[in-house]
């Protein structure tokens, strides 16, 4: 808490809203980001979690609110914003036709970064993720793990201060999970600001020393695991979310489920 | 419960017959087929009157009258033959039962007979109405010219010519579809690579067949050229229309027979490929990958500019290098351009060697008309191809890319049209005239094809403020009821530009003046093209817009005040 009151906050959502049609998907929604700290970003589906990463991307637009990186808002200067971001989206949209390493190597270029450190660092990346070898088989034959590590070195590539992270651990094997969790860790306490979004709450304890939970698009908690352990006297987080944003009584649905399907 | 089956998937395969998003209003399908056969059916209004016109009854002269006919019949025939063979090369893909149906299909209680069954039926019926809707208005009053006197002579004529056009169809469908069966022998990934090129082949050999068979200026050409017609399968229908309808020459008689044989021996095969797919194919695609393997093949490409130029610019090629569809699409602009291509140094070859003029590599007009068509078809069709999205949710990555402005997007585009359309088809010509012609004459008739290259390429990006392959598209906003009339008028002010060409290439003075006016307006359209691209709304677009419901007519009351 101390270190949260020391730390300017790098990227704040003020009143952010998002509505499709009419229809809100995401309705003031403010929270902090700090330098240092991995902030998980939790919600059942379709509570407005993806929306909000797209938003803070440029993806989609939004609605109403403001985005605050570093103090200004994030459209005064896109470009110097996104220079500054990677982005791991949900789902592992890639370009099938390309190689892993072409993809990698456009992803450089089109960040403008300089041909040589382009090389370098994506070789380096490739083994570290093991995917050196398969660099010029194309794409479209990647498992979605594989993709899923190519999505992560895309992102990684330029350097990036802010590193938005979409459900990253979809499809991983267990050890590139284990990798992964350790990488975001380590990425934080490099100053990073990460903000990860996930389901698996099991992985968001132990990486995360801060959350924002969502639901039906509006925040209902916001503040480190601990203190929302103690404020709610609850043991873990996934008893946290639960009470804060699944309102269905899980047991009694699965029991419908069984019965209409014996019927 | 089969029975069932046969129907539900029946139904599901006859809608996926031809991938025709480019003719979709939507993407619906009714008005997909819709459209596509009243496309046909607008074609048969036109070829019934073209027909009508050649085969126009001169009383005076028997033999000239008999000549007009036959060239309307095989007329007929050979461009039924070449629709259903378009047709099969546009429907390469849903012919035979392909992964999608395997995989969504096989854990279902549906036997691989029916789903096998169904398949071959909805094809059989897709030809059988292609060919009708082709044939709606010739095969309705042409067989009146084509009979003699007589009521049972009458019916004779329309039974004939609606079997030789059903029969020269189905021979041509199942040609291509046992050779595509029988590469299916292939291991599947060896087939996955081979079928496209197979595809690409069969509609260049389909276009070049049709515009390069011997035509016949007289009877006697046509009975001189028997070795010839021993090999082209649209004369074997020709003499089987005229064995069915009872009048066949006896010199023409060795033609039927090979009709039937091609015929049968196609079914043959036709029934063999299905057979290779229901034993084998079905159970490969199951248990293999539908997927290339990778190849460590060259992946260099050259630098187009700054970092992000050369990033689009290389995506670009590799996309169109890649995939299949975006080639097919490509292949159809440019095999458009090379029929009439060939249809244009062709006829006037026919008249030179008729007329004893020379050789039809001597410079002349339809030759310099024949390079601009192949030029302008080339940029068209790869500016159309640029417009197709490749996996269009994957272009988050270049939304999220801080410099993509749109006039460094455009630069990109422009280079990639320039990789992929103009240079290859200008090098081409290079080598061609070079060979052909005077190197005076082939440098001037080159550095005019490169300024309408270069023209064309800057009309085509006017207002394309995209990335290629990378934005949404909304099928349905091609005017395809409209392309014959453009395709005339383009047709026209080629010829018109061809003559003053050959006027030009003559005569120095006018040669520079021609020259100059070419770059200038390249130059004018370049300029327009990126004062286009850094206005207001010089936007990079990544989503097609559909049309607004309610259009603003921007009046204004006094002239002044803007009515709100």
């Amino acid at each position: 808490m101390l270190h949260r009151v020391r730390e300017r906050p790098v990227l704040e959502l003020r009143n952010v809203c998002k509505y499709f049609s009419g229809i809100p998907a995401v309705e003031d929604v403010s929270f902090c980001a700090r330098r240092g700290e991995v902030t998980g970003y939790l919600g059942p589906n379709g509570s407005g979690k993806s929306t909000t990463m797209k938003m803070i991307t440029g993806l989609i637009e939004m609605t109403c609110g403001e985005i605050l990186f570093e103090g200004e808002g994030i459209q005064r200067d896109w470009t110097e914003f996104k220079q500054r971001m990677g982005y791991v989206p949900e789902e592992p949209y890639l370009y099938p036709q390309l190689s892993g390493l072409e993809y990698l190597v456009m992803v450089g270029q089109l960040r403008g970064l300089p041909a040589k450190s382009i090389r370098e660092r994506i070789d380096g990346l490739l083994r570290l993720f093991s995917l050196y070898a398969d660099r010029d088989m194309p794409i479209s034959s990647y498992s979605k793990g594989m993709r899923q590590k190519v999505l992560l070195s895309a992102a990684l590539l330029h350097n990036p201060d802010l590193i938005l992270l979409d459900e990253p651990f979809s499809g991983l094997d267990i050890g590139s999970a284990l990798v992964m969790r350790s990488l975001i860790q380590e990425l934080a306490t490099r100053g990073k600001v990460v903000l990860f979004s996930s389901h698996e709450l099991e992985i968001v304890e132990k990486v995360c020393s801060h959350v924002v939970i969502l639901h039906r698009g509006r925040v209902v908690a916001d503040d480190s695991i601990e203190r929302l352990r103690t404020l709610m006297a609850l043991p873990t987080l996934e008893d946290i979310f639960a009470q804060l944003a699944v309102e269905q009584d899980t047991a009694a649905i699965s029991h419908q489920i069984v019965n209409l399907i014996l019927a | 419960m089969t029975r069932i089956q046969f129907r539900v998937l029946y139904r599901k395969f006859l809608f996926r017959v031809v991938d025709l998003e480019l003719l979709a209003p939507q993407g619906d399908t009714n008005k997909l087929l819709g459209q596509f056969a009243g496309l046909l059916i607008f074609c048969s209004l036109w070829l019934s009157l073209i027909a009508a016109v050649a085969s126009g009854p001169d009383r005076y002269n028997l033999l000239l009258e008999t000549l007009y006919a036959w060239m309307a019949q095989h007329f007929l025939i050979a461009t039924t033959m070449l629709a259903v063979g378009l047709f099969t090369v546009m429907s390469w893909e849903t012919t035979f039962p392909d992964r999608r149906d395997v995989l969504i299909l096989s854990p279902l209680p549906v036997r691989a007979r029916t789903l096998l069954f169904a398949k071959v039926a909805a094809v059989a019926t897709a030809v059988s109405i292609t060919v009708s809707a082709l044939n709606v208005f010739t095969g309705l009053l042409l067989p009146w010219g084509f009979a003699s006197d007589g009521a049972t002579h009458v019916i004779r004529a329309f039974g004939a010519w609606w079997v030789t056009q059903f029969a020269a169809g189905l021979f041509l469908f199942c040609s291509v579809l046992t050779v595509q069966g029988l590469a299916q022998l292939l291991p599947r990934q060896a087939y996955l690579r081979v079928s496209s090129w197979l595809q690409t082949t069969f509609f260049i050999l389909l276009l070049t067949v049709y515009f390069l068979q011997p035509p016949f200026a007289e009877v006697r050409d046509l009975l001189s050229n028997e070795r010839a017609l021993r090999w082209i399968p649209s004369y074997w229908f020709f003499g089987l229309f005229h064995q069915l309808n009872g009048a066949a020459l006896p010199q023409l008689a060795f033609l039927a027979p090979r009709a039937w044989t091609g015929l049968s021996v196609a079914l043959c095969g036709v029934a063999a490929a299905y057979l290779i797919s229901y034993f084998r194919t079905l159970r490969m695609i199951a248990e293999q990958p539908d997927i290339l393997p990778g190849r460590r093949s060259l992946h260099w490409l050259p630098r187009f500019g700054d970092s992000l130029q050369t990033a689009v610019a290389q995506f670009s090629v590799r996309t169109l290098l890649r995939s299949r569809h975006h080639r097919v699409v490509l292949t159809f602009y440019l095999g458009i351009g090379l029929g009439l291509a060939m249809f244009i140094s062709h006829t006037h070859e026919v008249y030179l060697r008729a007329s004893g003029f020379g050789e039809w590599y001597r410079l002349n007009a339809p030759l310099l008309m024949a390079s601009c068509l192949i030029m302008c078809a080339a940029v068209l069709g790869t500016r159309v191809v640029f417009s197709l999205p490749l996996e269009v949710r994957a272009n988050w990555i270049f939304r999220i890319m801080p410099r993509a402005g749109v006039t460094r997007c455009l630069t990109a585009s422009r280079r990639s049209l320039y990789a992929l359309a103009v240079a290859p088809i200008w090098l081409a010509s290079a080598a061609l005239f070079f060979r052909l012609w005077p190197w005076r004459v082939a440098a001037e008739h080159l550095a005019l094809l490169a300024a309408l290259g270069a023209i064309v390429a800057e009309l085509c990006l006017h207002r394309f403020h995209k990335i290629p392959f990378t934005c949404s598209y909304l099928p349905g906003k091609t005017q395809f009821n409209m392309a014959l009339v453009y395709l005339g008028l383009f047709l026209l002010v080629t010829e018109w530009a061809a003559d003053r060409e050959m006027a030009a290439l003559g005569n120095t003075a006018l040669y520079v003046i021609t020259l100059g006016v070419l770059v200038t307006v390249a130059l004018l359209a370049r300029w327009r093209t990126v004062a286009a691209a850094r206005s207001e709304e010089g936007q990079v677009q990544f989503e097609e817009m559909l049309d607004p419901a309610v259009f603003a007519l921007n009046l204004h009351r006094d002239g002044v005040t803007k009515i709100q």
